[in-house]
C-alpha cells in the first residue's frame, strides 16, 4: 500500500471536515468525515482484492544495451473466475504500464518499460502491480517476480580505433582476393555491395546476382581483444568491445572477440553479433587480471 | 507522478463519468447557491455546459494563462461583489469558482479525482447552514454519485457499467459505516476556543420574530416546520391545550403592535415559584436568535442561557444549531411581589390612546373598580360574540387608530391582534400587563413518545398583574374560540378544513391512508428526532457519558485510539480475507464457457493461459476443421455476450454449448 498525490488532497479535505465538525460541534460534519474517511480504508481492502489472483507471465524479451528501456512483453491472466479493473504494471524506476483490465478467461496483454543500468544476465524481472480501483486514494500494490532470463549488454562506448589484424579465418568472406586465397563459393548478392565481384559468369546462367567469395591463410579481420584494453577500466573495456562489435556489424566486417578464457571466431551475423554480446554481458572478470 | 500524467493525458476523461461528476457538482452547489453571488453561479453553469460541449474528441482546452486570468478576475469579482474576498459568502463563490474552473480544464485522472476532492468540499458546506437528515441523506446521495463516477472512471471503457459501479460504491459505503461509526463514537470531542464562527446573517432564521405585530404570527400558519422536540423524562406533563412554551416577552405597547422594550434586558432571576416541577427535555432547532423555550413558567438553570425579567430564558449565544436542554417549569406560580421598574414598564401606554377606548375602560371601571372586575369585564367583552377569529383579518393601521378599527369596528383577529388589543386595554385600565410570546400546544408522536411543536403552534398571550395573584396567564383566544381548545393555528385549520372539505364523504381507504400516513410522518418525525439527539448532538458530554457507560471512562485517548486502530485493522484484514473469498458461481456464462474449454481440452487441445477466446476459436478451427462452424459459432456468441455492445440474451450461446458434439478430428496429422 502506498499513498499518492490524490491522497494528500483527500487528507486536505478530511482535515477540514473535521475542524468545520469541532469548531461547530457539527455532528454531521464529523459523520461525514468519518464516513470518507472509512471508505477510503475500506476501498484499500477492495484494491488488495483487485490485485488477487492475478498471474503474471512473461514472454521473450529482447535485449538491449545497458542505459536503454527494457520492453518486456506481458500477459496478465486471472486465476480466481473475478474481473480486474485498472491493473497497472511498474518496473522499479520504470512508469507505469497504463490501466490494464483483466477479465476472467481472457487475460490481457500489457508491455512493461524496464529500464536497465547494469549489463548481465538477469533471471527475473521483478515488477510492481498497483490498483487505485475503486476510488483512487490509495494504491495497493504487490511485487511479482517474473522467471524470465535476459540480457542486458555493455553499453556501446569508446573512442579507441578499429584493430584492423591480418589472420587466418579460413572462413570464406567477400572482397579483394589475397596472394593465396582460394575460391571460397558464392553466395546472394547485397544491393550496394561493390559490383567488381560479382559472379558475372553465374550471372549470365541465372537470374541472380551471387558475389564470390574467398579463403585463404590471411583475412582482414577485426580481432577484438579483452587484454588490447588494459588502459581502460574493466567495464569501460567492454563497452570499448561492445562499441566495436555494433560499428563492425554494421559494416558488414568479420569480426572476432577474444575474452579471458573465452574465444569466439570470426564471423559475423545477426547470430555471431549476439553472440558477441552475450558473451560481454555475462563476462565475469578472472580473479587474477593481468592488466599487462 | 510525472510519468503516469504522461501517460494518460492522451486519454480524455470518458462522458458518462464527467457528465455523473457534473451532476454530483450541481446538486452539491444547489444548497449553497443563495450563499453564492448570481453571476458566480452563471459562470457555474457556463462551465459545466462547456465542458460538455468540449468533451468531442480533438477539441483543445483553454492553456493555463487564459486560466490563470480567469482565476484571478473572478476573485477580483468576488471581492467586488462582497467589499472583501475573506469571509463565508466570498469563500462560496470563491470555491464554486474554483469548481468551474477546475471542471474546464479537466482532462486527465488527477483532474478528475480534484473534480471529486471539490464534490467533498461542496458537501462540507452544504452541512454548514443545514444538518437535519434530510440534508444528509441528500449528499449522501451525492457522495454516492460522485463515487459511483469514480469507480466507473477506472473501469475499463469496454467494460464499463454505471449500474455495477454504483452497486460497488453503495457496498463500499456500507462495508464503511461500521468503521465510520467506530471513529464517531471515539473521536475525542472538544469545544470551545476556536475562532471560526458564522455571523448571525447568514444563519436563515425562522419562527419567532422580536416583536408582535398583526401578521407576525398569522404568517407562520402554514409553517409546519418544526420549532422544537420535547419529551418528559419524569412522564410528567400538562395537557396539550395547557402547554405555553414560553419564549419571550414584550413590554412595550404601541396598539396593537408590542415589542420588547429598551429598560428590561437585563438579567433577573426568576422569583419564587410554587407548583410541581415539570422536567422538559428540549431539542430545539436553530433559529438564529435567543430564544429558548421552556413551559409556562421556566425556573431551574439551563447551560449558556440567563433569565430576563418576566421569566424568560435566554441564551447566551444565538441558536445556529440544534440546541439541547434541560428544563424544569413549575404551572402554579405566583410572584407576589412586582419590582418598581417592571412595574413601570408595564403600566406604559401607547402615546396617542383614543377617546373611544378609554370610554370603554372607563364604563368598566365605573361599574367595578376592582381590577380582578375590570379583567372579567374585559374577558366578557371579547368573548361576547361579537369578535370572530380569522386568519384573514386584513391590515389594520399603526397605533391607537387601528386598536379602535379592530375594537370597535371590523372585530376581526388573530391570536396577536387579540392579545395586544387585551394587554393594552388592561395598561389603560391602570392594571399592569405584558404580552408572552411562544408556542401553544404540540403533537403527541407516539412512536419517540415526545411532542412536536412547529412553527404553526406559534402563539401569543397575556399577562396581567394583580396583587393577590401576581403574573396572571389570559389567553383571550380561548374567548374567541367556540371551545376552549381550538386556539391553536393547527386545530383552527382542521377545523376550518372539517368545515370547508368534504370530510364526510370520503371513502374508507381515503382515510386508511390518511392514517397511514400519519403514522409514517410521525416514525418520520421520530427518525429526526433520534438523528437530531443521538447524531448531531453527540458533543463532548454525550462522549463521556458514552464511554462511562462502555466503562471505558477511566481510560486515555491514547488507548482509545490505540484500541480503534486495532479494531480498524482487524476490520480491514477481515474484510479482505472475505473479499477474496472464491467466487463459488462464476457467472453462468463463464461456466459454459469453460465447459466448452474443457470439451475441447478433452479432444486433445487444451487452452493455454495466455489465449483469448477468439484466440483459441481460430486454432481450435484449425485443428477440428469439420467441426469449425460449431467452434466459430459458440465463440462467436460468447465474444458477444462478453465484450458486446448491446445485452444479447445469453440462451442461444447456452444452447450452442449444450449441443456442442464430440469433437473428433478425421483428417490425421
Amino acid at each position: 500500500m502506498h499513498t499518492n498525490g490524490r491522497t494528500l488532497g483527500l487528507g486536505a479535505v478530511l482535515i477540514a471536515m473535521c475542524y468545520a465538525g469541532a469548531s461547530q460541534n457539527n455532528g454531521a460534519a464529523y459523520l461525514l468525515c468519518f464516513v470518507l474517511t472509512s471508505l477510503v480504508i475500506v476501498s484499500l481492502a477492495h484494491a488488495w482484492a483487485n490485485l488477487h489472483g492475478l498471474t503474471i507471465s512473461a514472454g521473450t524479451i529482447t535485449p538491449v544495451f545497458a542505459g536503454e528501456d527494457l520492453l518486456v512483453p506481458v500477459t496478465v491472466a486471472d486465476g480466481k473466475g473475478r474481473a480486474h479493473f485498472a491493473v497497472n504494471l511498474t518496473a522499479p524506476g520504470g512508469g507505469p504500464t497504463g490501466p490494464i483490465t483483466v477479465s476472467p478467461l481472457s487475460p490481457a496483454p500489457g508491455e512493461v518499460r524496464v529500464p536497465t543500468k547494469k549489463r548481465g544476465y538477469f533471471q527475473t524481472v521483478s515488477l510492481e502491480i498497483t490498483s487505485e480501483y475503486p476510488l483512487g486514494f490509495l494504491t495497493a500494490t504487490q511485487r511479482q517476480s517474473l522467471a524470465q532470463g535476459y540480457y542486458v549488454y555493455p553499453a556501446p562506448r569508446g573512442a579507441a580505433p578499429l584493430p584492423r589484424t591480418l589472420a587466418p579465418t579460413r572462413q570464406p568472406r567477400a572482397g579483394t582476393r589475397h596472394a593465396g586465397d582460394d575460391f571460397g563459393g558464392v553466395r546472394m548478392w547485397l544491393p550496394g555491395e561493390s559490383q567488381r565481384h560479382i559472379d558475372w559468369k553465374a550471372a549470365a546462367r541465372n537470374d541472380v546476382l551471387l558475389t564470390k567469395q574467398w579463403t585463404g591463410e590471411v583475412d582482414d579481420i577485426l580481432r577484438f581483444d579483452w587484454s588490447a584494453l588494459a588502459a581502460l577500466e574493466p567495464e569501460d573495456r567492454l563497452s570499448q568491445l561492445s562499441k566495436w562489435i555494433v560499428v563492425a556489424e554494421r559494416g558488414f566486417e568479420t569480426y572476432e572477440l577474444r575474452l579471458p578464457g573465452k574465444i569466439i571466431p570470426a564471423a559475423r551475423g545477426d547470430k555471431h553479433f549476439h553472440e558477441c554480446l552475450r558473451a560481454l554481458a555475462k563476462f565475469e572478470q578472472p580473479a587474477t587480471d593481468s592488466r599487462a | 507522478m510525472n510519468s503516469f500524467r504522461q501517460s494518460s493525458s492522451l486519454s480524455n476523461v470518458a462522458t458518462v463519468p464527467l457528465a455523473g461528476m457534473i451532476l454530483a457538482l450541481v446538486l452539491a452547489t444547489i444548497p449553497i447557491a443563495e450563499k453564492v453571488a448570481g453571476w458566480v453561479l452563471f459562470i457555474f453553469a457556463v462551465a459545466c455546459i462547456a465542458r460538455l460541449a468540449l468533451q468531442r474528441p480533438g477539441t483543445r482546452l483553454p492553456p493555463l494563462p487564459v486560466k490563470i486570468i480567469l482565476f484571478a478576475a473572478c476573485v477580483g469579482g468576488v471581492a467586488m461583489t462582497y467589499g472583501s474576498a475573506l469571509g463565508i459568502e466570498p469563500g462560496f463563490s470563491i470555491l464554486v469558482v474554483l469548481v468551474s474552473l477546475k471542471l474546464i480544464e479537466t482532462n486527465d485522472p488527477r483532474d478528475f479525482h480534484v473534480l471529486a476532492l471539490l464534490g467533498f468540499f461542496l458537501v462540507l458546506c452544504d452541512l454548514f447552514f443545514s444538518q437535519d437528515l434530510i440534508r444528509w441523506l441528500y449528499i449522501v446521495f451525492i457522495l454516492l454519485l460522485a463515487l459511483t463516477m469514480v469507480v466507473l472512471f477506472y473501469r475499463d471503457p469496454v467494460l464499463a457499467s454505471t449500474p455495477q459501479s454504483a452497486r460497488l460504491a453503495l457496498t463500499l459505503l456500507l462495508q464503511s459505516l461500521p468503521l465510520a461509526v467506530l471513529l464517531f463514537l471515539a473521536f475525542p470531542r472538544f469545544y470551545g476556543g476556536f475562532r471560526f464562527q458564522f455571523s448571525q446573517a447568514l444563519i436563515n432564521t425562522s419562527g419567532m420574530s422580536d416583536e408582535l405585530s398583526p401578521g407576525s404570527l398569522s404568517s407562520q400558519v402554514l409553517n409546519d416546520a418544526v420549532a422544537f422536540r420535547v419529551d418528559f423524562p419524569d412522564g410528567n406533563m400538562p395537557r396539550v391545550p395547557e402547554m405555553f412554551w414560553r419564549g419571550g416577552v414584550l413590554w412595550h405597547s404601541e396598539g396593537l403592535r408590542w415589542t420588547p422594550g429598551e429598560a428590561l434586558l437585563r438579567e433577573r432571576r426568576p422569583g419564587k415559584l410554587t407548583g410541581a416541577s415539570i422536567l422538559q427535555r428540549i431539542s430545539l432547532q436553530p433559529h438564529g436568535a435567543f430564544w429558548l423555550f421552556a413551559l409556562d413558567r421556566p425556573f431551574g438553570d439551563v447551560n449558556d442561557a440567563i433569565y430576563l425579567p418576566g421569566t424568560v430564558l435566554r441564551s447566551k449565544r444565538a441558536i445556529t444549531k440544534s440546541f439541547h436542554y434541560q428544563v424544569v417549569s413549575r404551572p402554579e406560580n405566583h410572584e407576589l411581589a412586582l419590582p418598581a421598574d417592571q412595574r413601570k414598564a408595564a403600566l406604559q401606554i401607547p402615546s396617542n390612546v383614543p377617546p373611544r377606548v378609554r370610554t370603554l375602560v372607563d364604563s368598566w371601571k365605573a361599574r367595578h373598580p376592582e381590577p380582578l372586575q375590570i379583567v372579567e369585564s374585559a374577558r366578557r367583552f371579547f368573548g361576547s360574540g361579537h369578535f370572530v377569529y380569522t386568519l384573514q383579518p386584513g391590515t389594520y393601521a399603526d397605533g391607537g387608530n387601528g386598536l379602535e378599527d379592530f375594537l370597535f369596528e371590523r372585530q376581526k383577529g388573530f391570536c396577536e391582534h387579540y392579545a395586544a388589543a387585551f394587554a393594552t386595554l388592561m395598561r389603560v385600565a391602570g392594571i399592569p400587563s405584558r404580552i408572552v410570546i411562544g408556542y401553544r400546544g404540540g403533537e403527541f408522536n407516539s412512536v419517540g413518545k415526545f411532542f412536536v411543536v412547529r412553527q404553526q403552534n406559534a402563539h401569543a398571550w397575556c399577562e396581567v398583574w394583580l396583587k393577590d395573584s401576581g403574573w396572571l396567564r389570559i389567553d383571550p383566544t380561548d374567548l374567541i374560540a367556540a371551545d376552549g381548545s381550538t386556539s391553536s393555528l393547527a386545530s383552527y385549520l382542521e377545523t376550518q378544513a372539517a368545515r370547508n372539505g368534504p370530510d364526510t364523504h370520503q371513502s374508507l381507504t381515503f382515510k386508511g391512508w390518511r392514517e397511514l400516513q400519519h403514522d409514517l410522518q410521525m416514525v418520520w418525525d421520530n427518525v429526526n428526532y433520534q438523528w437530531d439527539l443521538r447524531v448531531l448532538n453527540f458533543d463532548e458530554e454525550a462522549q463521556h457519558n458514552f464511554l462511562f457507560v462502555l466503562g471505558l471512562s477511566s481510560m486515555s485517548w491514547a488507548g482509545i485510539f490505540i484500541w480503534v486502530l486495532i479494531a480498524a485493522a482487524v476490520f480491514v484484514a477481515v474484510l479482505s480475507l472475505w473479499l477474496r473469498r472464491p467466487r463459488a458461481k462464476a457467472g453462468r456464462i463463464e461456466r459454459n464457457y469453460a465447459r466448452f474449454c474443457d470439451m475441447l481440452a478433452r479432444a486433445g487441445l487444451p487452452r493455454e493461459r495466455w489465449e483469448g477466446p477468439q484466440h483459441f476459436a481460430a486454432r481450435a478451427t484449425q485443428h477440428f476443421p469439420e467441426q469449425a462452424n460449431v467452434i466459430e459459432h459458440v465463440a462467436t456468441l460468447y465474444i458477444e455476450l462478453r465484450y458486446g455492445a448491446g445485452t444479447p440474451s445469453p440462451r442461444p450461446f447456452f444452447e450452442a454449448v449444450r449441443r456442442l458434439p464430440r469433437l473428433t478430428r478425421k483428417s490425421n496429422g
